[in-house]
């Protein structure tokens, strides 16, 4: 049963929830957009495009301490980082939800990453449908659509004075405030989108490992690390340990395989040297890899990477490219 | 009950004058700041801006550089790159939030003693004036 | 768009294909958005009517002839670039006779973002001089008289008159945003080393941390390796996607290396840069 909430219940809703919970949701940071823990409800931003950086941010910081070392005295502890509370990230795109749900294949399947178990498990996702589309957005050639609930635990969709509420998930039945009435209005279909046509790429990647094609399409790429940054669903990272007097902390951080270097393993030797195998590695990861091992494209459509890469590097682009190529090949 | 603040200082002394100049202040027993922490090196120009910068984000509250006078440096013309060098640092320093008092450039040469233990106490008392370097 | 300066160009770049005078031309494209441009790197001569150029054509193009070292290409140079070009001959970095320089005067180019194309002149714009490039081989349409407003540094003289507290919070705050992408790094001419010192392990100056006072190390320094040095393109702002402020940085050293030292980066192939040389009877002030 879908529900209605004005404006202000809502307003009274978030408030409520700073009382128990970190919120994490859009903000105002100088002329962007960013997903931030707010402290009061005056800082959330309802009306946006979409976001500079994802949410994943959330449950794969940017830098973490994984656990520390103390040493004194021969006396060895353990100090592991523990997540202190329970969570709601409110106002993020069906897009940006899809990512986090694609995340948890890596990430939780056994053993399974104790603190993004620990997050995910304590943090509830409430959504916001999109009524406007960005000219970038391909969602819905990716799996989702502007209006999908599959993995939020309520998704909320703005409507004439307020908001329908629909509750997907227990976890999202019990997080709702009390009190709301039925929506009895009308149901807006969602915005469209431009399709990407996607049937044949990862046949097609299995074709074209060796196509010249990759070094001509690198030449303009910088190896800058902006797509991989703010993509919802890339989740490469450098681990290093920081020794400090008797402390050492083991600490995470966000990495790409477009940095040179990545690839570079301890005897000096280096899969993966020149710009096109770089730029090659992150478009198979995204629709080779990942899709053999869990089922889905690693990809979302949000349109981040096609808004903010520097140099025009579309993935739309590549994806009808590649099909084009194997086409010619194929001689059909 | 408040512990008196004593600013870290972590100086770059060059081997042929500087580090002697502080040794000679050590042997004839002139006091000065125990605040110090001395790293010797070849010659002032050896001091890269990164060293200098890496100090002040790992706490020292302020950075002696100090080397030969110039047109004495023992290889002829190090101390000239360092001159030019951390004038810019200073400034650029100062701009970036780092009060431009909290860098300074010397140089004493192997027979001033006297003078080192003056300038370093001169910097100390200035730095527990300025008050600690925020962490960041 | 000035068809007949991009005709001059197109002309220009299938000409040094087809005789083989280059193995490549860089130059712009119209990107997918329709409306902004993208860098192309043309090897067919059928290629090169996808080259254009207008006041979307921000891009440095100089950076990609370090990809492209041992290979004699051709690359599409405002006057702004052709500074990155002269920086790149004055350090060894290219040979001259490996780079066939199509230079074209400048009108200005305007803020630009993906699918967003403003009317505004970029800041660098507004106080540049130059009519054209100031080393090319051929010069596509005509030089621009530029209506340059004088350079005065108020965006550098203004955050100096604040006080030392109020720029610590200033900084550590953009700082703070900063995701260390290196996407300043990776654009820039004047950033090649082999091995970057943010990305040294031993010793390790940098890390992998992503904190303000890490990052503030990472651009502190990396400002200063470019002091004297960086000629003004302001690519490493255009790119940062978290807005950082970066011209302030560069522009500050810029500013006072030209009054300490009376150098510009990027003028003279064949000038000393400042740390490389030094007067004996400078900065009495400091001793000597």
């Amino acid at each position: 049963m879908n529900l209605f909430a004005s404006k202000d219940d809502l307003i009274r809703w978030l408030d409520s929830l700073l009382q128990e919970y970190i919120v994490i949701a859009p903000v105002r940071v100088q002329e962007q957009t960013m997903f931030q823990p707010i402290s009061k409800v005056e800082e959330v931003i309802f009306d946006f495009d979409n976001t500079t950086l994802s949410p994943k941010g959330w449950f794969l910081p940017p830098t973490e301490t994984l656990f520390s070392v103390q040493r004194d005295d021969g006396q060895v502890e353990l100090v592991p980082t523990l997540v202190e509370h329970d969570a709601v990230i409110f106002g993020l795109h069906p897009c940006d939800a899809k990512g986090i749900a694609l995340m948890d294949g890596p990430f939780l399947q056994e053993p399974g990453d104790t603190l993004y178990r620990e997050r995910r498990s304590r943090t509830a996702l409430v959504g916001l449908a999109c009524r406007q589309v960005q000219p970038e957005c391909f969602c819905t050639s990716m799996g989702s659509a502007p209006d999908d609930p599959s993995n939020v635990d309520i998704l909320l969709t703005e409507v004439e004075d307020g908001y329908i509420v629909q509750a997907v998930t227990e976890k999202g039945k019990a997080l709702l405030p009390k009190g709301l009435a039925e929506y009895k209005g009308k149901m807006h279909p969602p915005p469209k989108l431009q399709a990407v046509p996607t049937k044949e790429v990862i046949s097609a990647m299995r074709e074209l490992f060796d196509d010249p094609y990759w070094e001509q399409l690198a030449d303009r790429c910088l190896h800058c690390n902006i797509c991989a940054y703010v993509c919802p669903t890339c989740y490469c990272f450098d681990m290093r340990d920081y020794t400090d007097k008797g402390k050492v902390e083991r600490v995470r951080s966000w990495e790409s395989c477009q940095s040179p270097g990545f690839s570079l393993t301890a005897g000096g030797y280096d899969p993966r040297t020149t710009k096109g195998e770089r730029l090659r590695q992150r478009f198979y990861h995204k629709f080779l890899y990942f899709p053999e091992q869990f089922q889905d494209v690693a990809c979302v459509g949000c349109g981040r990477c096609v808004r903010d890469c520097p140099v025009n590097i579309d993935i739309r682009e590549v994806i009808s490219n590649l099909q084009q190529v194997t086409e010619a090949k194929s001689g059909s | 009950m408040s512990v008196e603040y004593q600013p870290k200082v972590i100086g770059f002394l060059c081997n042929w004058c500087s580090y002697a100049g502080a040794d000679m202040a050590g042997t004839s027993r002139m006091g000065y700041p125990q605040n110090i922490r001395i790293i010797r090196v070849p010659c002032s120009g050896r001091v890269d801006p990164l060293f200098v910068v890496k100090c002040f984000q790992r706490g020292a509250d302020g950075v002696l550089v100090s080397g030969c006078h110039p047109g004495d440096c023992h290889y002829t013309e190090g101390n000239y790159h360092t001159r030019r060098r951390f004038t810019l640092l200073r400034e650029f320093l100062d701009y970036l939030g780092i009060a431009k008092e909290r860098l300074r450039v010397e140089w004493v040469s192997a027979s001033e003693g006297r003078r080192f233990a003056e300038l370093l106490s001169d910097f100390t008392a200035e730095l527990a004036r300025l008050g600690p370097r925020s962490k960041i | 768009m000035d068809m007949d300066l991009i005709q001059q160009i197109r002309d220009k770049a299938r000409n040094l294909l087809e005789k083989g005078t280059v193995e490549g031309v860089i130059g712009y494209e119209r990107a997918g958005d329709g409306l902004t441009s993208r860098p192309l790197f043309a090897y067919d001569p059928s290629a090169t009517e996808r080259l254009i150029f207008d006041e979307t054509c921000a891009h440095n193009l100089v950076k990609y002839l370090l990809d492209k070292k041992g290979k004699k290409m051709a690359v599409v140079v405002k006057p702004c670039d052709s500074r990155a070009i002269n920086l790149l001959l004055n350090e060894k970095q290219i040979e001259r006779d490996k780079v066939f320089i199509i230079g074209v005067g400048c009108p200005g180019m305007v803020e630009t973002n993906w699918n967003h194309k403003s009317e505004t002149l970029q800041a660098k714009c507004r106080s540049c001089q130059l009519s054209k490039p100031l080393v090319y081989d051929f010069l596509a349409g005509r030089e621009v008289e530029r209506q340059a407003e004088e350079e005065t540094y108020s965006d550098i003289t203004e955050t100096e008159a604040e006080s030392v507290a109020t720029r610590r919070e200033f900084w550590l705050e953009q700082f703070g945003r900063c995701i260390r992408c290196y996407a300043c790094r990776q654009v820039c001419p004047g950033c090649y080393c082999p091995v970057c010192f943010a990305e040294r392990l031993e010793p390790l100056w940098v890390g992998i941390r992503i904190a303000p006072e890490e990052n503030d190390l990472w651009h502190t320094i990396r400002a200063f390796h470019l002091a004297g040095r960086c000629i003004g393109c302001n690519e490493c702002e255009r790119v940062c996607p978290v807005d950082i402020p970066l011209s302030l940085l560069n522009r500050k050293l810029e500013k006072d290396v030209k009054e300490l030292f009376a150098f510009e980066a990027g003028l003279d192939p064949e000038e000393q840069p400042p740390f490389a040389t030094f007067k004996k009877e400078e900065m009495l002030e400091f001793g000597g």
